[in-house]
């Protein structure tokens, strides 16, 4: 019994070791919030941040919320009492963490947030490409898209959001519709895919192409979503370009579905700057230095620091991937990570 | 009340479902633009298709008495298995076979295989460890999910052979050949509860499994034939979402396990056990899809329709109860 034990407990000990690195990367540990691993952006972007983090000194571990807020409320307390060098977040509510960042900046330990921007409380800094912001690229996106089918700004436009009770896609449809709003001749049907779930968005497909057989484009909040809308749309009898199909995220997929010419747009969220950006700062940030305003080059791509009410905020231009530029390995979809390394701004 | 009218009261009772289904379809007809069309009746039963044949399982397992959530993480984990085998892009490994349409047999033996292996372990936990089913498919549900994200990584794979996504594309009578999958399946396990030895056991032993131990039957054998055939249309319905969507992500079938039970217990099967016809549970299914596709077209606003949904269920539901009332009072 005694033997076994031990050996069980051997087991344990090797298991533990392997899981632990080997030392500490030499300027700290950093935790990164990810909301979820259940879609391509995310799960990319704890990747990217893990490359540039290490590149400029620092180890990185993530911890999954599963888009509950309450668990990430309990992880950011726990991580506080581990003393991190940096948290990074991406929250799930963008409200509800606003007492946690709170609590970990009066800790001393500095709140980045990465990709939803939080401007309820201030945070030691900010990356990310604006979720309204998508909106606007996506609106003009689909200016010129009905222009080139119709002749003019005018048509029937499907809007398959992601679920409804995540801010981050009402964000895109806050800034898509307000852009949109100066085109009266454009009808706009908006549809939840609940839970973001793939299906959701091909059945809403399937029944509005019968409904209103005569939508000219669909716009889906999330490449994945666009892959089930194709697929309705397949059974449905189309062909490619019968009806336009655009969606946000930059994911892999989506770029596969503009090469087959399913799609016509990816608007895309520049995941390696973002992330670069923040390992560019990062050695600001732990130093609690000041960090200018201005433009800087991230990745190639002007950027620009601004100093907000919540801190300082770096937005990085989203683009619009069409066929014309599809190749480009900037696009994160394109799954080619930068060869270039990041360094740390002095 | 006279016999006639008796036998007449007692057929709607026992036909409830389907003639609550026949009239949301009525009152959606009459009220709802655009839904009075056969391409949308035939989007009701090709929608229902996953639903429905997850459906079929759950209700195995709890007209046995017992209880299954892990069907959902099942169905996720099948497509899963689906997609990185025979998509082309994403994770997908592309997998080809000469001929091509042996794509088809072989990724539904291979779903069959995930999902029978993950349901006789929750079989064998429940029927030979003593534990307690809802306990062990909780945790199924948890950790076979946590196993799609892990085996993709969070990504997706998709662009499904051709071969198999024909039975997505292809229609026969203007319904795709999926949805008579599904149907043919309601038809099978209908005959098998209704029919066969196995069918007429699993509801003595939901009804009281101490007598039907003592009656002779093999509870044990059963119950864990019941759990192993849940696990299996489990993955029927993951590789039916596969083909559906073309590919799968790590989150695909978020959400369907409450509408399957809504289905089952809409569908008059009783939560304890016993009690239940399959037929009733595709009319609630179907029911469910009708109601999801109304929603779909009504010009509610995206904030609403969860609401409207949950409403729509609950007085499914309450119907259902009213039923049993009054055949309380009839008996």
């Amino acid at each position: 019994m005694k033997r076994k034990l031990l050996a069980i407990f051997g087991v344990l000990a090797v298991a533990l070791a392997l899981l632990t690195p080997a030392f500490a990367q030499a300027k700290g540990k950093v935790y990164y919030m990810v909301p979820t691993l259940l879609d391509e952006f995310q799960t990319g972007s704890v990747s990217a941040l893990e490359m540039f983090l290490k590149q400029v000194g620092y180890e990185m571990t993530t911890l999954n919320a599963d888009n509950k807020t309450d668990v990430q409320q309990s992880q950011m307390n726990d991580v506080i009492a581990l003393k991190p060098a940096a948290i990074i977040l991406a929250a799930v509510d963008f409200n509800a963490l606003k007492p946690s960042i709170e609590k970990a900046m009066a800790a001393g330990i500095p709140v980045i947030e990465f990709d939803r921007q939080i401007t309820s409380t201030p945070s030691a800094f900010t990356s990310v490409a604006g979720t309204i912001e998508i909106g606007y690229v996506a609106a003009a996106e689909v200016e010129r898209l009905l222009k080139e089918k119709n002749g003019a700004v005018k048509g029937k436009v499907l809007q398959v959001l992601g679920d409804p009770g995540d801010p981050y896609t009402l964000d895109i449809q806050k800034g898509f519709e307000e852009k949109m709003a100066a085109f009266p001749d454009v009808t706009i049907i908006s549809k939840p895919a609940m839970q973001w779930e793939a299906s959701n968005a091909g059945t809403i497909v399937a029944d509005q192409m019968l409904a209103n057989p005569d939508i000219d484009l669909i716009f889906n909040h999330a490449a994945h979503l666009s892959v089930a809308a194709v697929a309705a749309l397949e059974s449905a009898g189309k062909q490619p370009g019968d009806v336009y199909v655009m969606s946000s995220n930059g994911a892999p997929v989506g770029l596969d579905l503009i090469r087959k010419g399913w799609m016509q747009v990816e608007v895309e969220q520049p995941l390696y700057a973002q992330a670069a950006a923040v390992a560019m700062f990062m050695d600001k940030i732990v130093a609690k230095e000041e960090i200018k305003p201005g433009e800087y080059d991230v990745l190639g791509l002007k950027s620009t620091v601004n100093m907000e009410g919540w801190g300082p905020n770096i937005k990085i231009p989203g683009a619009a991937i069409t066929k014309d530029n599809i190749d480009n390995p900037a696009f994160w979809g394109n799954m080619k990570p930068p060869s270039d390394t990041v360094t740390s701004v002095e | 009340m006279t016999p006639t009218n008796r036998r007449a009261l007692e057929f709607v009772l026992d036909n409830l479902v389907w003639f609550m289904l026949l009239a949301v379809l009525l009152v959606f007809s009459a009220t709802i633009p655009h839904y009075f069309q056969i391409g949308i009746f035939a989007n009701i039963v090709e929608q229902s298709s996953v639903l429905g044949v997850m459906a079929i399982g759950l209700a195995l397992v709890i007209i046995s008495g017992h209880m299954d959530l892990s069907v959902e993480s099942v169905a996720a984990l099948a497509a899963m298995a689906t997609g990185i085998l025979f998509c082309s892009a994403g994770i997908g490994m592309g997998l080809e076979l000469s001929p091509a349409w042996l794509a088809v047999p072989v990724s539904l033996l291979a779903s069959f295989a995930v999902g029978a292996a993950v349901g006789a372990l929750n079989g064998y936990l429940v029927v030979k460890v003593k534990m307690s089913a809802f306990i062990v498919t909780l945790a199924a549900f948890i950790w076979v999910r946590g196993l799609v994200v892990a085996v993709s990584g969070g990504r997706s794979a998709q662009d499904l052979d051709p071969a198999i996504r024909w039975l997505g594309i292809q229609r026969l009578i203007g319904v795709p050949l999926t949805a008579w999958i599904a149907i043919a399946c309601f038809i099978a396990f209908s005959f098998i509860m209704a029919k066969t030895r196995f069918g007429r056991h699993l509801i003595m032993i939901g009804g009281n499994e101490a007598a039907a131990f003592r009656a002779g039957i093999k509870v044990d054998r059963i119950l864990m034939l019941a759990f192993v055939l849940a696990g299996a249309t489990a993955a029927l319905a993951g590789w039916l979402l596969a083909i559906r969507t073309s590919g799968a992500t790590a989150n695909l079938g978020v959400g369907m396990l409450f509408n399957a039970f809504a289905a089952v217990v809409i569908g008059g099967v009783s939560l304890k056990g016993g009690v239940g016809a399959l037929p009733g549970v595709y009319a609630g299914v179907l029911l469910l899809s009708s109601i999801n596709t109304a929603i779909n077209l009504m010009g509610l606003p995206a904030h609403y329709t969860q609401v409207i949904h949950g409403l729509l269920v609950l007085a499914a539901v309450l119907l259902d109860t009213a039923k049993h009332s009054i055949r309380q009072r009839l008996a």
